[in-house]
């Protein structure tokens, strides 16, 4: 199993913990589940077989062709995604405090109930 | 400065986001100015993009798929102007409302300057970053109030959306992985290559974004998060919502399908049909919900998913004419249903009440403003002077013409009960009044309507941006077809 | 407050090392690992483990969160202006209008080093700031 095989399975166990459970802090849970495995994802994407991290040192340049660097770019751009999930999660985590202390209840179903 | 006009309009509202939270009194005056900075910066270009030039704009100066392009071709222009257009309105409508402090003009100004940001980007990766900024923006506009029905709502809508984007981001990994480039159109010219080699995974990441704009534009299994949210929110925001949010999944969608993916993707999969299918799902079933609505604003919102499968349906039949109509459609939805939430939020703040019933003998206190609503909703049912008869009767002659007479049935059924659904409030709105008071008392605080003027104007424009596109269609049509000459310059049928 | 002798002492002596591996981190982050980001939350926490370690109105007087507040306002609009320098000194946005030197040395990168400043200026104060907000919550709304 290689590892984009694996990050699309966790994907999916996010999208299930999303789905189908009912606290409301489950569901943020599965949110940064699936966030996770698009990191994961990506990164395995730009994964090279032995490769070096790509920063530019003294003993890696001199115009040696065989260096392999990992794919830089996608790890960017993750650290971007990452941010962004982390201010999602801490958004909703500021949301159910204040849907906590309006209903003093997490579960969907008796929040579903109320008016 | 002429060369720097695209990025000048992201950054005008953005940079007075930040400068309101410093300033306490100036906040109006910063994002009216920034917002009509923005519209003069478009309007100078604009008619050199009409007649078919594009303007690119490199960040940073990097060119290529190394940096970061601006890109602003017909189709951008089109929903940069409805998105400029409609968020100064939506600013003017918001003045009287003392207790919006700054954080509300903020957050506003920082969703309108993404969501110009969504549309112009020619970078995939960044679009994802626009669109999340865009959207934490949203979330904390409908939690404003802070009341218990908005925070249910917003987070609703967080937990959607979050799923909607997380698919989106997994669609742009696929082609990141297949391709290599994040640029739209590096991404298009080594897409031909990709579909050969890996059809699956060229399909799989087709799939994975239109599920996400799917949940993000509320298409049928999916819209679950629409009538709470469009609903709850505070009626500048519903309006913003409904107008403007929405049509920026639309937006992407219609990029990301026709600059990225060939036409190959779409009849492998039958993707036309599906979103055909999709779009008539979505259609009746906004109407049919919409009909056993006592809630004024949420008969609105069901009256927003009901159009949006109209747009669906236009984008669905694919040909020219479907085209132009979906996109006109977009335009016409975006002036009515603004037009109608702002109605709506000052019938609600008069009425003291949601529910349609309380509105009883409206038309006595405030007849303009009843004027105004009784247009714009005759205009959502497609009665012929008003503009939403002739994006409807364009995507009617559209699908008669690809063949799809079943389509043109299900429409007019949905307009029949369209029809129904707002006659009861017409009815409603001009029958007598109950025995409460007809003219309510004003509570301390509260914003006395009557002939206020930053409530009054937004619609009274709007109202006259309907019957204009309704009497002469050719105006809103000719800055479409530009844009749809583009869309099928890259389609090969 | 609560805490002991031992661990004022500590955090008061280790405060400027971490302040100072906060600065290293933003100015070096174009030449290594790091960056404005990862710096500014280093200088974040120098201020958060004050907070923890001695009481946290002391901290309060001295990082006073009004300023805070007004840091990190700052630090987007530097960001912003130096964005914009760029298009009044002819080139494009965020384009880099700085000589670049020779490569591996600190001011090799142009502009990077200056946005990195901005952000890092920005991300320590917010990081503080959020920190502060969480502190005075008190359960109630």
């Amino acid at each position: 199993m290689n590892p984009v095989n694996i990050s699309l399975l966790v994907c999916m166990i996010g999208l299930y913990g999303v789905m189908s459970k009912n606290n409301l802090i489950k569901k943020i849970m599965g949110l940064t589940i699936m966030n996770g495995s698009i990191v994961l994802f990506f990164i395995s994407i730009g994964y090279r077989k032995g490769g070096l991290a790509p920063i530019l040192e003294k003993g890696t340049t001199g115009g040696n062709p065989t260096t392999i660097f990992v794919d830089p770019l996608p790890q960017a751009l993750m650290l971007t995604a990452i941010v962004i999930g982390i201010s999602v999660t801490a958004l909703a985590l500021a949301l159910i405090v204040k849907i906590y202390s309006k209903y003093k209840t997490l579960d969907i179903q008796q929040l579903s109930k109320e008016r | 400065m002429v060369v720097h006009i695209p990025i000048l309009i992201i950054i005008s509202p953005l940079l007075a986001a930040f400068l309101v939270l410093l300033t306490r009194k100036y906040k109006i005056i910063l994002s009216i100015a920034s917002l009509i900075a923005s519209i003069v910066f478009i309007s100078i270009q604009s008619s050199r993009i009409l007649y078919g030039d594009k303007i690119t704009y490199h960040l940073g100066g990097w060119q290529g798929p190394l940096g970061i392009n601006l890109v602003v071709d017909e189709l951008s222009l089109f929903f940069s102007l409805i998105v400029l257009g409609l968020g100064l309105l939506i600013v003017v409508y918001s003045i009287p409302e003392r207790h919006y402090g700054r954080t509300y003009y903020f957050l506003l100004l920082i969703s309108l300057s993404s969501m110009i940001g969504v549309i112009y980007t020619a970078d995939i990766f960044n679009m994802y970053v626009f669109y999340e900024l865009l959207s934490l923006a949203m979330y904390l506009l409908i939690a404003y109030p802070k009341t218990g029905v908005t925070l249910r709502a917003s987070f609703n809508y967080l937990i959607m959306g979050g799923v909607g984007l997380s698919f989106f981001l997994l669609g742009v990994g696929f082609l990141y992985a297949m391709t290599g480039t994040l640029d739209i159109f590096h991404i298009a010219e080594k897409m031909s290559v990709a579909f050969n080699s890996n059809t699956r995974m060229v399909l799989m990441s087709f799939v994975l974004i239109a599920t996400g704009m799917g949940i993000k534009i509320a298409m049928f299994p999916l819209h679950g998060w629409l009538p709470d949210a469009h609903s709850m929110a505070p009626s500048p925001i519903s309006a913003l919502l409904s107008g403007v949010t929405v049509k920026i999944g639309i937006y992407v969608l219609i990029r990301v399908t026709y600059s990225i993916f060939s036409a190959e993707t779409f009849f492998t999969i039958s993707s036309h049909a599906i979103l055909m299918v999709l779009g008539a799902g979505t259609l009746l079933f906004g109407a049919s919900m919409a009909l056993v609505q006592t809630d004024l604003k949420r008969l609105l919102a069901y009256s927003t998913i009901n159009q949006l499968g109209i747009v669906l349906i236009g984008l669905g039949i694919g040909t020219e004419l479907g085209l132009i109509g979906a996109l006109f459609h977009v335009l016409n939805h975006a002036i009515m249903k603004s037009t109608l939430f702002f109605c709506a939020g000052i019938m609600i703040a008069e009425a003291g009440t949601r529910e349609i019933k309380g509105l009883s003998g409206f038309n006595r206190q405030q007849p303009a403003i009843t004027f105004a609503f009784v247009i714009a909703s005759l205009g959502m049912i497609g009665i012929p002077p008003i503009n939403g008869f002739a994006s409807k009767l364009l995507i009617c002659l559209a699908a008669i013409e690809a063949g799809y007479t079943v389509l043109v049935v299900i429409i007019l059924v949905a307009s029949a009960i369209s029809a129904a659904y707002y006659f009861r409030v017409i009815q409603v709105l001009f029958s007598s009044p109950l025995e409460h008071s007809p003219i309510p008392t004003h509570g301390e605080g509260q914003v006395v309507h009557r002939g206020n003027f930053f409530r009054a104007w937004p619609i009274y424009i709007l109202t006259a941006g309907c019957l204009l596109l309704g009497l002469i269609p050719a105006l809103g049509i000719s800055l479409v077809k530009p844009a749809v000459g583009l869309l099928l310059s890259h389609v090969v049928p | 407050m609560g805490s002991s002798k031992i661990i004022r002492t500590i955090a008061q002596k280790l405060f400027p090392f971490i302040v100072l591996f906060g600065f290293y981190l933003i100015s070096h982050g174009h030449l290594s690992p790091g960056g404005g980001f990862q710096g500014g939350v280093v200088l974040g926490t120098a201020i958060i483990l004050l907070a923890l370690s001695h009481s946290i109105e002391q901290t309060e007087k001295k990082f006073k969160s009004r300023w805070l507040n007004m840091l990190e306002k700052l630090g987007i609009l530097t960001l912003i202006f130096l964005g914009f320098l760029g298009i009044f000194l002819g080139y494009s946005f965020l384009s880099n209008f700085l000589p670049l030197g020779n490569p591996g040395q600190i001011a090799s990168g142009g502009l990077m080093l200056l946005l990195n400043i901005a952000i890092g200026i920005k991300v320590a104060a917010g990081v503080s700031v959020i920190f502060y907000a969480l502190v005075r919550y008190r359960g109630e709304i």
